[in-house]
């Protein structure tokens, strides 16, 4: 490969070093400044980025529609006759469900409880991932414009994905539940002792700072405490795998099997509003909103 | 003319990183196509060229990504700077030269974003060396060498570059 670099001159080779330079000494000086003068400028660029984004996306969903229509059909039998037995099980468990729903409506308003308020949510399409390696996240088709502000919830009706952490007009970044930067409250459903879940390295979860005392064991369903973060009590975060009490120690820590295959979602639904103010200013009302 | 390209080139980037790039993980590490082609812009259009799409790239690739916005900028732009540097140092640039500088400049990009990540008690530095750095490195010096294989063997560009002059 022969070099076409002998004719760049000693003025673009300086205004370089220069240019270099001042980047440089700028985001050491004025780091937020800088930070906040691009992530706004990049709102509108982003959104022109966003169009060959969704382009290469809807070719690249194309094609992966036409492999799993019609050419990856192997298995499909064996699968079919196994969702028909699970089917079965889940009607089963549906009307026990509804059962347990009508007594606990009868006693909520029995109690005087007010009834705890479905969050607004947006509906967005994965049409991405991270362009690096040192985060876990997915790339939304909406963006500011659609109201989305970082640190906003992201579920799928299975359970938790993960948390906004970065918008442009279009586009929504998400950091996912297994990212071990990612931090959410949770709750261990049997026993109610609260703890957090973080992501994991190998791209799993896990429940940190759980009591000593607690009687915690494998199989127990963690979800959501809603004390903190952009997610209302009660969203399935995963199942218990494995716990780890070591001595000397002042709390317990347990491996989560997560709800979400956060690796396959495609569609997800962003909270708006986890909580919606009622007269007191401190109750939640009924605001059931799914914008399409 | 050459601001379209530029422009052309970084929106088929970020396009690529954000959707494709996934599909050819090893070991959950993806090359970096941009990194590649920064060193590529530096090495044949001097340091302020790549200079420049190395801090657009950065910035473009840093909206659609949790990475710091100013790591990234400063990691793509020195890289671009310092291609920029060396190839005005050497007349021709062979195979081994391409690919060994491919893996300093990865490993380079990767320790300035390091540099500026909050690494929890998950996170340390034999980790990052481990799993992303150099598994990184070694696959952006795999892809740096097929592209200079398929552009300058198969698709003979110098003497493309030699016909156009003419």
């Amino acid at each position: 490969m022969r070099m076409a670099n002998f004719r760049s001159s000693y003025g673009a080779r300086r205004l370089a070093l220069g240019v270099l330079l001042a980047v440089l000494l700028g985001f050491f000086l004025l780091p937020q400044q800088l930070q906040s003068l691009f992530q706004e400028i990049g709102g509108p660029v982003g959104w022109v980025l966003s169009w060959p984004i969704r382009l290469v996306a809807s070719v690249q969903g194309g094609v992966g529609d036409t492999w799993h229509r019609y050419v990856a059909l192997q298995d499909i039998e064996e699968e079919n006759r196994q969702l028909r037995k699970e089917l079965e099980l889940l009607q089963g468990q549906n009307s026990q469900l509804r059962e347990a729903a009508s007594a606990t409506e009868r006693l909520t308003a029995l109690l005087e409880f007010k009834a705890q308020a479905a969050p607004a949510m947006v509906a967005a399409q994965v049409i991405g991932r991270d362009t690096g390696n040192w985060y876990r996240t997915i790339l939304l088709n909406k963006g500011s414009a659609d109201g989305i502000q970082p640190d906003m919830g992201v579920v799928t009706s299975a359970g938790v994905v993960g948390r906004v952490v970065k918008t442009t007009m279009a586009t929504a970044v998400v950091l996912l539940v297994s990212d071990p930067n990612n931090a959410i409250a949770g709750l261990i459903q049997r026993t109610r002792d609260e703890g957090i879940v973080e992501g994991t390295t190998p791209g799993m979860a896990r429940l940190k700072y759980i009591p000593l005392l607690s009687n915690v064991r494998t199989g127990d369903r963690v979800v959501t405490s809603g004390l903190v973060g952009g997610f209302p009590r009660g969203l399935a975060l995963g199942t218990i795998t494995t716990i780890g009490k070591e001595e000397g120690e002042l709390f317990q820590s347990a491996e989560l099997r997560l709800e979400v295959d956060v690796n396959r979602v495609e569609e997800v639904l962003v909270i708006q509003s986890p909580y919606v103010p009622g007269e007191d200013g401190m109750s939640d009302g009924p605001l059931p909103k799914a914008k399409p | 003319m050459k601001i379209l390209v530029y422009g052309c080139i970084i929106a088929a980037l970020v396009a690529v990183h954000t959707t494709v790039l996934s599909y050819v993980s090893v070991w959950d590490v993806t090359p970096d196509v941009g990194l590649v082609a920064v060193c590529f812009i530096g090495l044949l259009a001097g340091e302020l060229e790549g200079l420049v799409v190395g801090l657009l790239l950065g910035w473009a690739m840093s909206l659609f990504s949790a990475t710091d916005l100013a790591a990234s900028m400063v990691a793509k732009g020195t890289v671009g700077f310092l291609a920029g540097l060396a190839g005005r140092q050497m007349a021709q640039v062979t195979p081994l030269v391409l690919v060994s500088g491919l893996v300093v400049a990865s490993i380079l990009s990767n320790v300035i974003t390091l540099w500026s990540l909050k690494p929890n008690d998950q996170q340390d530095l034999w980790w990052a060396f481990r799993t992303i750095v150099m598994p990184q490195a070694c696959f952006d010096a795999v892809v740096g060498g097929l592209c200079y294989w398929l552009i300058w063997s198969r698709l003979n560009f110098d003497r493309l570059a030699e016909g156009q002059e003419f």
